[in-house]
């Protein structure tokens, strides 16, 4: 038997500490209630008292409780019936269980790995059909190659030179106590071109590409233009992920490779000029400390890096909802995620070499 | 499917689309011939957009099917997919024309990519299509640089680039001065005149429908609440078709949850 409606009269103006009074008398019921406001004793409700009114049944109907109104005056009703009842489902924020946010985070999550997974196997099917109609794009994949690329030498190599000399300097001070200075060229080449390089070039292509990518793919979003082109049967992936994915993994391991040499470069004015070693003695020095598995190491992930880099951009920038705000949005998130995404792999890679010797 | 299915260029059957929790079309069925203009009614936040992605099968239905000229498109596989959407050419709202192309490119670009055409023969097809709505002189123009009016007879001369059988438009003429708007309309005759094309165009916009429809389909959250030629549907008794060609605005509690708390009579 369905229980009885609790009946509950409307105090005359929907304000102050009679709205209050009001709202613990109805949230204090039972979850499957039904709440009758009796309205009589209403008269008049201006824009405030009716927003009231709305929130005390937004909050109700989360609370599960179906709240009627009852015996309306007519006033009352024309001012309800003009106000847009759509803010009954804007407003409608579930307070829900912790353990409810984290299953619907964890789900999420999944939903975005396998999102980026689809984006991957459509990638990779792109990239296997070199030539001709639905093939790469080659005149799109060199114009990026050149944004990628050339135009991010600069700043990788001012970086990586600066990161050289503060390896070296640190370094120095330590190994200057034990007489062992030289070992400096070891500290520098080896950290660069296994480590630093491939990751400071993975963050400044994060910031300057992954960036791009999303911000061009979610404008586009927004604009309809990935619409238009799947409604014209074109595959956006195919159009912008590819050639933009291929420019980064044929790029990134050129600017690792600048990269490698410009720190090497600064370590090895902080010994010549700084620390007194001789230019000769440095750099054999460097040439045997390094072996080719350093540089290759370094090499791997920084193709690695690059397809991180672009599947996090180009995944983001697809998933761009609503407005151009939600643009600068997802474009921070892109840039925050790849950067994450690449250290992570960079110490899954450490250990993996580390271990497999 | 019965057999006269196929042979219609365009079928809607018992379709059922939404997003999330959310049913934005329900049990929506519809047919459209060639050389005949369907004009879809309603009021913004009908399903009249939410339609017209259906068909084109960017927005997948919870049920029922698109027909085009008997092939389903949201059961059809992506190489299907693709010969199907050849057929079928989209006007959007806002042109969506990419940004990044000349008018003209942007034109060739579905040309090159589904004819057998090298990219200067598209290109002129692509002029040509410009000419055909008007634009001939701003062929090579960024659509950042065009206006609106502009941008939309750029976006139906990219619409028909494939001569297509099945030719929708998206508000073809919201937002653009009487004049401009007018003009809009005489092309969608025009692109009708020829004969073997049914076109189907989502408006609000009075002026449109009274000079563009043939028949017409009235939604309301997401229901049809009228269909026939365009004088059945204004002969329709229900308030809501009647308010729609009197400009008249309905109470807010016609379209919202509101209306149901108020009704509540001890």
């Amino acid at each position: 038997m369905p229980t009885e409606p609790i009946v509950l009269p409307m105090p005359g103006q929907l304000a102050g500490d009679a709205y209050r009074e009001l709202e613990r008398a109805v949230l204090r019921h039972r979850h499957g209630r039904t709440v009758v406001l009796d309205c009589a004793g209403l008269a008049t409700l201006d824009s405030l008292g009716a927003a009231h009114l709305l929130r005390l049944i937004v909050e109700a109907r989360h609370a599960g409780l179906d709240v009627r109104l009852t015996r309306l005056a007519d006033a009352v009703r024309r001012t309800l019936a003009e106000v847009d009842p759509a803010i009954l489902e804007e407003e409608a924020r579930p307070r829900r269980h912790p353990l409810e946010v984290i299953g619907a985070g964890t789900l999420a999550a999944a939903d975005a790995a396998g999102d980026v997974g689809a984006l991957l196997r459509e990638t990779a099917a792109g990239l296997t059909v070199p030539f001709g109609r639905g093939g790469i794009k080659w005149d799109r994949t060199i114009q990026q190659m050149a944004l990628v690329g050339s135009a991010a030498v600069p700043i990788v190599v001012f970086i990586s030179f600066l990161i050289g000399v503060v390896l070296a300097l640190n370094g120095a001070q330590q190994l200057r106590q034990f007489g062992a200075a030289i070992f400096i060229a070891n500290l520098v080449g080896i950290s660069m071109t296994r480590e630093m390089g491939p990751l400071i070039t993975a963050i400044i292509v994060s910031g300057r590409t992954g960036s791009a990518i999303t911000a061009e793919i979610g404008t586009m979003v927004i604009s309809e233009e990935i619409d238009a082109m799947r409604t014209m049967a074109l595959n956006p992936v195919r159009f912008l992920v590819v050639p933009k994915v291929l420019a980064l993994m044929l790029m990134m391991p050129l600017l690792t490779v600048m990269s490698n040499i410009a720190g090497i470069v600064g370590g090895y004015l902080v010994g010549v000029v700084g620390l007194d070693l001789g230019s000769h003695a440095y750099l054999s020095q460097t040439v045997q400390a390094l072996f080719i598995s350093d540089v290759m190491t370094g090499l791997v992930k920084s193709v690695v890096f690059a397809l991180l880099i672009g599947l996090v951009g180009a995944y983001r920038g697809f998933a761009v909802r609503g407005g151009p705000e939600a643009v600068g949005r997802a474009t921070t998130s892109a840039v925050v995620t790849a950067i994450i995404l690449c250290i992570v792999a960079n110490a899954g890679f450490t250990a993996f070499f580390y271990y497999t010797g | 499917m019965t057999h006269a299915d196929g042979d219609r260029l365009l079928v809607v059957e018992d379709l059922v689309a939404g997003y999330g929790d959310e049913i934005v079309l329900e049990g929506i069925s519809l047919a459209v011939d060639p050389g005949e203009i369907l004009v879809v009614l309603g009021a913004t936040g009908s399903g009249k957009s939410t339609l017209l992605r259906c068909i084109v099968g960017l927005v997948a239905p919870r049920a029922g099917r698109v027909l085009i000229r008997g092939r389903d498109i949201h059961a059809a596989g992506s190489a299907e997919r693709e010969q199907i959407l050849r057929d079928v050419g989209l006007a959007f709202q806002e042109a969506a024309l990419l940004n990044s192309m000349t008018a003209a490119e942007n034109v060739a670009l579905p040309i090159v990519e589904h004819w057998d055409v090298d990219e200067a023969t598209a290109l002129m097809l692509a002029r040509l299509r410009l000419a055909s709505v008007g634009l001939a002189r701003a062929a090579d123009k960024m659509p950042a640089e065009l206006s609106g009016g502009m941008r939309k007879r750029a976006g139906i001369a990219r619409a028909i680039a494939l001569e297509p059988g099945l030719l929708l438009f998206d508000e073809p003429s919201a937002g653009l001065d009487p004049i401009t708007a007018r003009a809009i309309d005489e092309l969608i005759l025009g692109l009708k005149a020829r004969g073997d094309m049914g076109i189907v165009a989502v408006t609000h916009e009075l002026g449109s429908i009274n000079t563009i429809a043939d028949r017409a389909v009235m939604l309301a959250r997401g229901k049809i609440i009228a269909t026939g030629t365009l004088a059945e549907v204004r002969a329709t008794p229900d308030e809501r078709v009647q308010a729609f060609f009197e400009r008249r605005l309905l109470a807010a509690s016609e379209h919202g949850s509101l209306a149901d708390t108020l009704e509540w009579q001890r």
